[in-house]
């Protein structure tokens, strides 16, 4: 008997083994920084010099397709800005170095973009790579834009030369509370999975919901690949919120949506931008993810003003722009746009010409600066599941 | 909801999550009950049944539609598919090392295992799939407790699936084979029983069962994905091990106990939902200290 017993706590060490085993990411190899081309803008004629912006993105590792497709979207941008006469009659141009989306690359790159004394650097897509080139491009005087990255921590270690113009945690919480009182809520209650992104996610909801007067009336966390919600639903349900704010991801999204409804919740519900996918409208299926919202970084196909850009950017690489290309092609411009307005390339004058961005219309939405460098609006927007797709409300 | 309601509503959450969980424990407890094996695969056994059953009802969608005829005959075809599946695995896999120690069977299921989850990963992408079934949210509403006519229809089906299995062990020739090799298997041969025959049998039993609830989970949730038996596979293990591992009637009540004590503990004002994996896990290792056998499980006296 005592030699059976012994046999299955074996057993299950031997599972918790295996619980373990599941959470191994792959790492990212480290590659050299490659330069690529530096801009291939058509030659036109009459400019008097050129200024060199940096551009910092993953071109290789897991992440390569998001910092390829960013990059794209800044060599548009200095495409249209070149046949448009320039900046200050002089033809921008830009190097690529390669961050991988790895602190110790990045800031191999960081240091090559240095040492080709760039003007500013535009990108910073993962938030951890661009942390450690945050003090490099700060000690050589060099602005940064950071273009995806947005990270709390980039606040903290940001000593004034670098902007953030995709919104953080707290600008997608005040999005949430924005849709909470426009559709007059009094009771609302957070859903996460306890992991950092989506419990940061929730708290800061709650919080910012809190301060503001209103009521929590849950704070529920599932597990991860959980298919079973009616624990929650039932909780949920018993305390007759009316929003449910999902902060997690798609996949589980879609599994617990269907179950509320199932279940008979009859409030409203909205999730996060980890669940902005149009899987999980088809996950949850029609008749429950009708009326459903998102709070979601400004994604282009949903953006009325970013339709030329959208088109330009199919024209002329045959695929769609993918998430974060608008805000690259935004960066580039507001770069291009602040050396105009500081008259030149002296590095004080650009970052005083950037920090002083006032109301700066980009696709992503209007850029103007906090203290901390960060957006003053918040440039997340919602959507709506309507007939199983999402469409931009307002 | 007032506190009865809750209660109400949490009992028949609890039924429905406990009588999947008893399916697919019913595979581990007949598989541990015959060769004492721990069938380690049994999880993703479940999961392939859920796959299988949603490739069916794609193809005959078409002409029965995605409703309840479609769904019966895709969980029909599923627990076919895959119990033969679990014949071919329990061929290849485990009868060569049945006279082996038994930790090499066991890491051999724990092999067998990544191979179905790691097969049907690639197959599928890692992508989650949408089990789209014709089925209505409509349902009885008292107060505001909901019971689903899918969940009805779930629990009759889950009950009569295990009343069928109790016939066969109980009243048929095969259903005594088993249970006569559970007991001394060289002694079923010297009688001339088949036993090689009779184990292939019992797998393709439980592999049934668990495919049965894999479809079943896939039309319930509505959403399938490759590793949806792995927490399934250790709870249905729990199950086993409350209700005695190797006692039919064992997993049906263990795994009706685990769900209802899921259920409810999670109501539980001081804890949160998060708890509810904790609660099962707990109840695993106090049963394993305490009474290691289980509530209606046999001790055995090892001779050494």
């Amino acid at each position: 008997m005592k030699k059976k017993t012994l046999f299955l706590f074996l057993l299950i060490g031997l599972m918790a083994f295996l619980v373990v085993g599941c959470g191994g990411t792959e790492a990212p190899a480290p590659a050299p920084p490659a330069g690529s081309g530096d801009g291939d803008a058509p030659k036109a004629p009459g400019f008097d010099g050129e200024i060199k912006l940096g551009f910092m993105v993953p071109v290789t590792g897991s992440e390569a397709p998001y910092g390829k497709d960013m990059e794209n979207a800044a060599k548009l941008a200095l495409e249209e800005i070149n046949n448009n006469g320039g900046v200050l009659g002089k033809k921008l141009v830009m190097s690529t170095a390669d961050d991988a989306c790895d602190p110790q690359v990045a800031s191999a790159a960081a240091t090559k973009l240095i040492s080709e004394n760039v003007v500013a650097v535009v990108g910073g897509y993962c938030s951890g790579a661009t942390l450690p080139t945050l003090k490099l491009y700060s000690d050589a005087d060099i602005p940064f834009v950071i273009a995806a990255a947005n990270s709390t921590q980039l606040i903290d270690a940001n000593d004034g030369k670098a902007f953030m113009i995709n919104g953080t945690g707290l600008h997608q919480g005040q999005k949430a509370v924005e849709l909470f009182n426009k559709l007059d809520a009094k009771k609302i209650a957070l859903v996460h999975q306890g992991d950092g992104y989506s419990e940061d996610l929730a708290k800061i909801t709650g919080q910012l919901w809190k301060d503001a007067g209103n009521e929590v009336v849950g704070t529920e966390v599932v597990t991860k690949g959980e298919q079973n919600y009616s624990s929650v639903v039932t909780r949920i349900k018993s305390k007759n919120p009316d929003f449910v704010y999902w902060t997690a991801y798609y996949a589980d999204g879609g599994l617990f949506i269907k179950q509320l409804r199932q279940g008979g919740y009859t409030g409203e519900i909205v999730v996060g931008d980890g669940s902005n996918d149009p899987k999980l409208l088809e996950l949850a299926g029609k008749a429950a993810s009708e009326g459903v919202f998102v709070t979601t970084n400004p994604l282009v196909e949903y953006m009325p003003v970013a339709k030329e850009f959208m088109d330009n950017y199919k024209a002329k690489y045959k695929q769609d722009p993918g998430p974060y290309s608008a805000l690259a092609y935004d960066g580039i411009y507001l770069v291009a746009d602040a050396i105009e307005r500081a008259g030149g390339i002296d590095s004080k004058a650009l970052i005083k010409a950037l920090d002083d961005t006032a109301d700066y219309k980009g696709l992503s939405g209007i850029i103007s600066f906090n203290e901390d460098k960060t957006l003053v609006q918040s440039n997340f927007v919602l959507l709506k599941a309507e007939g199983g797709k999402w469409v931009l409300l307002d | 909801m007032s506190l009865q309601e809750i209660i109400l509503q949490q009992l028949i959450n609890g039924i429905l999550i406990g009588s999947f969980y008893s399916l697919v424990a019913l595979g581990y407890t007949m598989v541990y009950g015959i060769i004492k094996l721990l069938n380690f695969a049994h999880g993703d056994i479940y999961m392939v049944g859920a796959f299988v059953g949603f490739v069916v009802l794609g193809l005959v969608s078409g002409i029965l539609g995605a409703g309840w005829a479609g769904i019966i005959i895709s969980m029909l075809a599923s627990m076919l598919i895959v119990g033969l599946l679990g014949v071919g695995i329990q061929r290849v896999a485990y009868r060569p090392l049945l006279k082996a120690p038994r930790l090499s069977i066991l890491i051999t299921a724990v092999g067998v295992s990544l191979v179905l989850y790691n097969f049907v990963m690639v197959l599928t992408n890692g992508e989650f799939m949408a089990f789209n079934t014709d089925l209505s949210f409509a349902g009885i509403d008292l107060g505001s407790v909901r019971v689903t006519y899918t969940q009805m229809i779930l629990v009759i089906a889950t009950a009569s699936l295990m009343l069928g299995l109790h016939w066969f062990i109980n009243k048929t020739m095969y259903g005594r084979a088993m249970r006569a090799i559970a007991i001394d298997q060289d002694a079923c041969r010297l009688m001339g029983i088949n036993v090689n025959k009779t184990i292939a049998l019992t797998f393709f039993v439980g592999s049934a069962l668990a495919a049965a609830a894999g479809v079943m989970a896939g039309v319930y949730y509505g959403s399938i994905n490759f590793f949806m038996g792995f927490v399934i596979g250790l709870k249905a293990f729990t199950a086993a091990v409350i209700g005695g591992i190797g006692s039919i009637p064992g997993a049906m009540v263990g795994g009706l106990i685990l769900g209802l004590l899921e259920a409810i503990g999670t109501q539980l004002p001081m804890v949160g939902s998060e708890w509810k994996d904790v609660f099962a896990f707990v109840i695993l290792i106090l049963l394993l200290v305490f009474k290691p056998t289980g509530i209606l499980g046999k001790s055995e006296i090892e001779r050494m």
